[in-house]
């Protein structure tokens, strides 16, 4: 029966909140394939860095846009601060990054503080290019910057 | 069935300016570390990032194409069989070619689908990348979304060509070559 689950919200179901509701960070390790994520709500900063190419990369961003989202959500008013240091990323976790900046937008349309700060080796001009076709379709603060 | 003739395919493999080939059943751990040994060695050529990403990410995306459209047909994942090669044409240009067994109306969608994709110039194929990420996602498929054939297409520096050859009544062998 689905009944049960529809009254299962997922935000009840993260354990050892504090008082400020603050969701519960993120720390995973990166692979081969899959970037290193760190979410901290205290600092609110979200750093990924690294390759992404899984086959399903909606499984390994999906935990990371449940944060973002909550993180930005329920009356909070403190600044959230993206720094990325990808490198390639596979069209899955391309559409993934789509809708966490998605996230970021609708935010920023409603006046919360958001930025990205995309760092790239100057030699690898793919990431510039990705992160410009990114950095096009918002109007939040979105920096790209090239490193020796 | 012929016996096994290393030394001809060894040629054949010179002839065609092959680098790295694979052909048969390929589990996602097997694509990562074909992979990982396909950047190694341009890496050791001295061959500039951007070079590197390209050839890397053509055979990435062909590879998952394979393995998520053998898993939508029923296929699972370790047993998703495939044809992978990367070699050098007399011009230098890597190119990145793969082929699976595919239905074939399927296999007509797609060759329909790579026609269209080789129409386009880099802007149009730009909007249609973005066209494309932004389309509603079926919340239960785990792949771009249709996206890799169109990132083939704007890493390639000549139109994708593809190539359906019948098998039996049913099935064709699907190939695509991609020029970086």
């Amino acid at each position: 029966m689905n009944d049960a689950a529809i009254g299962t919200r997922p935000r009840e179901t993260f354990t050892g909140s504090d008082s400020r509701t603050d969701v519960n960070d993120i720390n995973i390790a990166g692979s081969e394939s899959t970037p290193r994520i760190r979410a901290d709500g205290s600092a609110g900063r979200l750093e990924m860095s690294g390759d992404s190419y899984p086959e399903n990369s909606f499984e390994l961003f999906q935990p990371v846009l449940e944060w973002v989202g909550a993180f930005l959500d329920g009356g909070g008013t403190r600044p959230l601060a993206v720094d990325l240091q990808l490198l390639y990323l596979n069209t899955s976790s391309v559409r993934a990054m789509m809708e966490i900046f998605d996230t970021l937008q609708e935010a920023h349309e409603r006046g919360r503080a958001v930025s990205v700060t995309w760092r790239y080796d100057r030699k690898n001009e793919r990431v510039a290019d990705l992160a410009g076709e990114f950095k096009e379709d918002y109007t939040f603060p979105f920096e790209i910057v090239p490193e020796s | 069935m012929e016996q096994v003739d290393v030394l001809t395919l060894r040629e054949a493999f010179t002839r065609q300016g092959i680098m790295l080939g694979f052909n048969g059943p390929f589990s996602a751990t097997l694509m990562e570390e074909i992979g990982k040994a396909l950047r190694k060695h341009m890496e050791g050529l001295a061959e500039s990032p951007s070079a590197v990403t390209d050839v890397f990410s053509a055979y990435i995306e062909l590879s998952q194409n394979i393995r998520h459209y053998a898993a939508s047909r029923g296929v699972s994942g370790a047993a998703a069989e495939a044809t992978i090669i990367v070699s050098r044409d007399e011009d230098g240009r890597y190119v990145v070619s793969a082929g699976n067994v595919v239905l074939t109306e399927d296999g007509e969608g797609l060759v329909q689908r790579i026609a269209a994709l080789a129409a386009m110039d880099k802007a149009e194929l730009k909007a249609a990348f973005k066209t494309q990420m932004r389309a509603p996602r079926d919340p239960d498929a785990k792949t771009g979304a249709g996206l890799g054939l169109i990132d083939l297409a704007r890493r390639a520096s000549a139109p994708l060509q593809c190539n359906l050859k019948p098998l039996d009544d049913a099935h064709a062998f699907f190939s695509l070559r991609v020029v970086i």
